[in-house]
């Protein structure tokens, strides 16, 4: 099993994690977005080090996008790239029209919640899913054993809970005149802290824990797992973090789990890993 | 030719059939599972045979939402699900998830539209679930006007947009707040609506940002009416009003006006005005401010909805006509009020009257000071006959 890193400083290249994911400009959102020439160097450069490297193209796309992302789409064909991530299903109606050969991978975020809808866009080019960080284990378990489709599950991170077009800050800034430069906001809501970021593309608001699934790693290992992702947003240390991800034994995870937990004084938790989520209210 | 859609939201029969006696082409029901509003009424699979055959007598059509994400425990009788909806003798079913369109498209005669949830917003995008043979495509709401020319001028498929009601405050899909915050998951049905919740906004140093109002991500609702005869011209399909948790008065209202507009643009496209009049009543029935949201581009400060939650409940709506007899409107009550009241009754196929309430009686005939009781059955004297499904408002 493999771990792959959201790369958010090329210098990391380097480090423990086996691959990375990358976003480009105007093309991807919850991921650092790099220019075409950082993305040439970028993939020379895991090439070199022996480490994979996905591209998230994951925006929802308007027609004015399309022309841009075609010549991306046909730009990544030509590098070593081992899958693009996408969420607007224009990529996988263009993928197949330019005939490309880079491999999809299913990453609809939200909606990546069962193995045969996965088995749906593997028909279309998906070698790879994206799993839902909004899935229990178990749940994901048996979505191993019936995908046809290889698994990148999110392990570790800050995870997305919203992206709009709207700019949600700025306006509320702009309609009580309050002056702020911040790059990165924060809203906050009995006692929980969350993420939020307005920028060109609109909003994404992040979850308020950092999910650490370290302790889980061989459970999906078990089930024949084929990558796990850990989000380096707004994460200080993801180098010694990565490194003890990958130093992670059976016997000792509880220790290393609980050193992560203390590096990020305790704002950690499991996510939906062991929680499902309801929707009938009775 | 394309043929102009009015599509009306319905919660449960009767306001299947409300939606339908004022004028919708059709109406969108949610089924016992696997809808995005698992917390509203919904129809049993009797209620939606019952539904589909009022829908039909009058040559209208019925579509069945079955469009959350599904979880691996879903997929199970996921197709018998669907060949009963198509025993049902629904028209289309409304999805977002393949899995649905590709059994519905290969075990069913059922149409396919693919819900708003899927966020379609581009012409490739729209391509690719015409290849895979669905019928329509309801678009995301964050498509301008330029933008859904270029998709309708681009593909062969027809084209469904929202026309009026309540907005999601992100792309429809991509918001699991509902899921973080209170556990219930927004993509199967479950939404908390935490977008119409209130926060507070830190700086990046995580000092308060504070305004006259708390940080929401709620905007204005959606309002087309002035741009109907646009969005006719530009060959859109079907024009949908949300609301499916809406009551009676409020479909009656919306899809009323809007059926009027629509007709009255139809009938003669070079004399046609726009009427205020019809707007103010859309406003007074909401009681939020409505705007075409992205539609012109505008996604600006002006867009968002700062006055918190206070949603104040419309008392306008004062009753359902039940029937007309020997010169009495037999009425049930649904606000109070009281003789020399001046209001109106509006209805499908009949012309607003207007009036001031006269004496009334029980349904024991005993003389009232006003009418207090909801769904209390009330009697009055009118000498215009009006038609069951008709309602008394208050006059504006």
């Amino acid at each position: 099993m493999k771990l792959l890193e959201s790369l958010y400083n090329i210098d990391d290249i380097n480090n423990y994690a086996d691959g990375y994911i990358v976003g480009v400009q105007d093309l991807s959102v919850n991921y650092k977005n790099y220019t075409l020439d950082d993305l040439k160097k970028i993939d020379e450069l895991c090439l070199k080090n022996d480490k994979e490297l996905f591209v998230s193209l994951n925006k929802n796309m308007h027609n004015k996008d399309l022309a841009f992302l075609k010549e991306v789409l046909l730009l990544l064909d030509d590098l070593h790239i081992k899958g693009i991530i996408y969420y607007d299903i224009a990529i996988v109606n263009m993928h197949n029209s330019l005939c490309l050969k880079t491999p999809l991978v299913w990453g609809q975020e939200h909606f990546t919640t069962n193995y045969q809808t996965m088995n749906f866009w593997y028909q279309y080019g998906s070698k790879y899913s994206l799993v839902s960080a909004e899935v229990t284990l178990d749940e994901i378990i048996e979505i191993s054993k019936k995908a046809k489709t290889e698994l990148i599950v999110p392990i570790f991170g800050y995870i997305s809970m919203f992206v709009s077009k709207r700019h949600l800050v700025k306006n509320y800034l702009k309609t009580f005149s309050l002056a702020d430069n911040s790059d990165i906001n924060y809203m906050t809501k009995e006692g929980n802290v969350y993420p939020i970021i307005d920028n060109k593309d609109g909003v994404i608001v992040y979850s308020s824990h950092i999910l650490n699934g370290l302790r889980e790693l061989f459970v999906l290992k078990n089930a024949g797992i084929s990558y796990v992702y850990l989000n380096s947003f707004k994460i200080d240390n993801m180098n010694e973090i990565i490194k003890l991800y990958k130093e992670a034994k059976e016997d000792n995870c509880l220790q290393l789990e609980n050193k992560i937990n203390n590096m990020l004084e305790g704002n950690t938790d499991k996510g939906f890993l062991y929680k499902e989520t309801v929707y009938k209210v009775k | 030719m394309v043929v102009h859609e009015l599509l009306a939201p319905a919660g449960d029969l009767e306001r299947l059939k409300v939606a339908i006696m004022y004028g919708a082409d059709a109406v969108y029901i949610g089924g016992p599972s696997l809808g995005l509003r698992a917390n509203t009424s919904n129809f049993t699979i009797d209620e939606i045979k019952e539904g589909v055959a009022f829908a039909h007598k009058y040559n209208k059509k019925v579509h069945v939402t079955v469009n959350i994400s599904l979880h691996n425990k879903e997929l199970e009788g996921l197709l018998d699900y669907l060949k009963e909806l198509e025993k049902c003798k629904v028209d289309a079913i409304i999805v977002s998830d393949p899995t649905v369109m590709e059994l519905a498209l290969n075990n069913t005669n059922l149409d396919v539209h693919v819900s708003t949830q899927a966020s379609t917003l581009n012409i490739e995008a729209v391509k690719f679930f015409e290849k895979l043979g669905v019928k329509r495509i309801v678009l995301g709401r964050e498509t301008t006007k330029e933008e859904i020319e270029e998709i309708i001028k681009n593909t062969n498929v027809d084209i469904e947009c929202f026309i009026h009601g309540a907005m999601c405050a992100g792309y429809s899909g991509r918001c699991v707040l509902s899921n973080f915050l209170t556990a219930r998951d927004a993509n199967r049905g479950g939404c908390s609506q935490i977008c119409r919740w209130d926060f507070s906004l830190l700086d990046s140093s995580k000092k308060e940002l504070k305004g006259e109002k708390e940080f929401t991500f709620c905007t204005k609702d959606l309002s087309m009416l002035k741009y109907i005869p646009d969005m006719i011209d530009m060959g859109i399909s079907s024009f949908k009003i949300e609301g499916r948790m809406r009551s009676i008065y409020y479909i009656a209202t919306i899809v009323g006006t809007y059926r009027k507009v629509i007709d009255k643009y139809l009938s003669d496209k070079e004399h046609y005005k726009y009427d205020e009049k019809l707007e103010k009543i859309l406003t007074n029935c909401a009681n939020r401010d409505s705007i075409p949201q992205f539609f012109d581009g505008n996604y600006d400060e002006t867009v968002q909805y700062y006055n918190g939650r206070v949603e104040v409940s419309n008392q306008d709506f004062l009753g359902l006509v039940i029937d007309y007899r020997d010169g009495m409107v037999i009425l049930e009550q649904r606000n109070y009020f009281k003789p020399g009241d001046v209001v109106q009754i509006f209805g499908p196929n009949m012309d607003t009257i207007n009036f001031e309430i006269p004496d009334i009686y029980d349904e024991d005939d005993n003389l009232l000071d006003a009418a207090r009781h909801p769904r209390q059955i009330i009697k009055f004297k009118l000498n215009e006959k009006v038609e069951p499904y008709a309602m008394m408002r208050i006059k504006r």
